[in-house]
């Protein structure tokens, strides 16, 4: 009988599972988790903190027992592993206890950045991230009379949380050291465009703006600038969970190798055999720049489980990679972002009736695009440009060109993205 | 057994009938601006008179491997196992429109609630032997539900029969 170890258990640790117990009913599979929650999707936290969610709502796959029972998993609960021994196939826990495995998977998922110049004598400060963050941004909004709000991170989790407030009526001010909302997904004049929109309901924001500290009920600003709020929000970003596998040696005496993730191949496995990582621990093939990069969006975590688990069962699973990519819903808007918006290209604009379409084209080939306004057509762009990286196919078929006629989308712009043949 | 939902492009005419027939099955509200789940369009193969035009009808394909029930953050989707329909529940829908984006096809709506919705492939109905509402309303027979394992394995005589009269008139 083969026995199986899944470190961490969010998405990806969920669906390799799901995989190992399909393709091998017999195997002994042990998941270590460092809480007792079933798995949690990070991406709910600010709809539990703002009472769109319940408790149960979180836990996208159910309960713990329902889910150890339909697997029939071995779970080591509020168990923190503290290094994979490759050499002897042995995880070791942070008691000391060893424990044996034939394959592993590491999906120990990331963490919220944490500055330590930031966070020293500071103040309170709440993160967004884990179910336990979610449940403290909750309790505090609940008992204290929150009247003013500062979120540090112009990213998708801080305007998530900067919503919170905004509906509850809470004046908010959102800051970044980028010169623009969504830094790393949109491009500056759709942030502009935004940022005037949020501008409108309220939000105060402030770009360039390096903080330098955080003191109680004080943001302090490199400038010299003070923002004071009664609740301070620091979504700066998150860094992938990497520490378990760092250091650890194989046989040969290579080690895991890691970048910003724990770098792996299409199968998922690491260059240690036996050693997989999948979501957002790990780099998988980001298919634009066919470098590895982590990708982390909770469908890649899930299909990158999906992938490692059949590997560890003995069958033969790819997972060929993905694009960025990001739909943002806030305050009754969407910002939808496809592609590297770092890749080089001609930029041409396009207005639709309520909606904003902007693409970066390197020739006939479309790099990245912004959509701002419009969710509808978010799907077929997004399957139309992975669709052309994984099987060099740069047409869109004609149900999708009628769809997006019918949605708005100027003749033109479709022409210019899949009609490459007529 | 699993369904799948066919739209012979030579008989539709594009009467819309498919798509009203989807509104009053769903009970949908289209003076507060929703739309059905079935979608009807012209597509023109460019401006010439001689061009041609074709008619579309779509919704949910109910894929196999459907991509928004991955993508779904709350675990709203799932596959149906005695239809193959990609069915749901939205009590945990966030309205995040992760759905949207995964979806090839533009299917998933969201109600007034901010709520997904989207074709259930008429689940209920089906379950009881009767069709869904659009394949019944179809005048010409353009829309029908076929059950998958049938349709493969009449797409596979097909190309036997084929292959065979291809060597025989060599």
């Amino acid at each position: 009988m083969k026995s199986y170890a899944i470190i961490g258990f969010g998405c990806a640790g969920y669906h390799a599972a799901k995989a190992i117990r399909k393709n091998d009913p017999d195997g002994k599979i042990v998941v270590y988790s460092d809480t007792s929650d079933p798995p949690f999707n990070p991406m709910l936290s600010t709809y539990y903190a703002s009472d769109m969610l319940s408790l149960e709502g979180t836990f996208p796959f159910g309960s713990m027992d329902e889910i150890v029972k339909d697997l029939q998993l071995e779970l080591r609960s509020e168990t923190k592993a503290a290094h994979v021994d490759a050499a002897r196939r042995e995880i070791e826990l942070a008691d000391g206890k060893r424990e044996p495995f034939d394959s592993i998977l590491v999906a120990t998922g990331a963490s919220a950045i944490v500055p330590a110049s930031l966070t020293e004598n500071a103040g309170r400060y709440f993160l967004m991230r884990t179910l336990e963050d979610a449940q403290n941004l909750r309790n505090y909004i609940e008992k204290e009379n929150v009247k003013t709000a500062v979120v540090i991170g112009a990213s998708m989790a801080g305007i998530k949380t900067a919503e919170i407030f905004y509906r509850k009526g809470i004046p908010t001010t959102l800051i970044d050291g980028a010169s623009g909302l969504f830094p790393l997904a949109a491009y500056p004049d759709v942030a502009e465009m935004i940022q005037e929109k949020l501008n409108d309901l309220g939000i105060k924001q402030i770009y360039d703006a390096q903080v330098a500290a955080i003191r109680p009920n004080t943001v302090e600003l490199s400038d010299g600038r003070t923002l004071e709020a009664d609740c301070i929000c620091l979504c700066i970003g998150v860094h992938a969970n990497i520490q378990l596998v760092a250091n650890t040696k194989a046989v040969e005496g290579t080690e895991v190798k890691i970048g910003k993730g724990i770098i792996v191949d299409e199968q998922m496995q690491t260059n240690v055999p036996g050693i997989f990582a999948a979501g957002d621990c790990c780099e998988g093939k980001n298919l634009q720049t066919g470098e590895t990069s982590v990708i982390g969006l909770w469908a890649n975590a899930s299909a990158q489980g999906e992938c490692a688990g059949k590997n560890m069962a003995g069958k033969t699973a790819f997972y060929y990679g993905n694009i960025l990519h990001n739909i943002t819903h806030f305050m009754d808007m969407d910002f939808i972002s496809l592609g590297d918006i770092t890749l080089p290209g001609e930029h041409r604009c396009f207005a639709g009736k309520d909606f904003f379409v902007e693409v970066c084209m390197d020739a006939d080939q479309l790099n990245s695009m912004n959509i701002f306004g419009q969710y509808r057509i978010s799907g077929i762009l997004k399957s139309h440009l992975t669709k052309r990286l994984l099987h060099g196919d740069d047409n869109l078929t004609p149900a999708q060109k009628g769809m997006l006629l019918a949605e708005g989308l100027p003749a033109e712009l479709i022409n210019l993205l899949g009609d490459k043949k007529s | 057994m699993s369904y799948m939902f066919i739209l012979d492009k030579r008989k539709c005419v594009g009467c819309s009938a498919c798509a009203v027939a989807c509104m009053d099955q769903n009970d949908i509200d289209v003076t507060a601006g929703d739309r059905p789940f079935r979608q009807c369009f012209t597509l023109e193969s460019g401006p010439n008179p001689e061009d041609k035009m074709t008619f579309m009808s779509l919704a949910c394909m109910h894929c196999e491997d459907a991509p928004c029930i991955q993508a779904c953050p709350s675990g709203c989707l799932k596959k149906d196992p005695e239809t193959g329909f990609t069915i749901y529940d939205n009590t945990n829908c966030i309205g995040c429109h992760s759905c949207a984006m995964a979806c090839p096809f533009a299917a998933p709506s969201y109600n007034k609630e901010g709520k997904m919705e989207k074709c259930d492939g008429c689940l209920t109905r089906v379950r009881h032997g009767l069709e869904p509402a659009c394949v019944r309303i179809c005048p010409f027979g353009a829309l029908q539900l076929v059950e998958k394992e049938e349709y493969e394995n009449n797409l596979r005589k097909k190309a036997a029969e084929l292959i065979v009269y291809s060597s025989l008139k060599n």
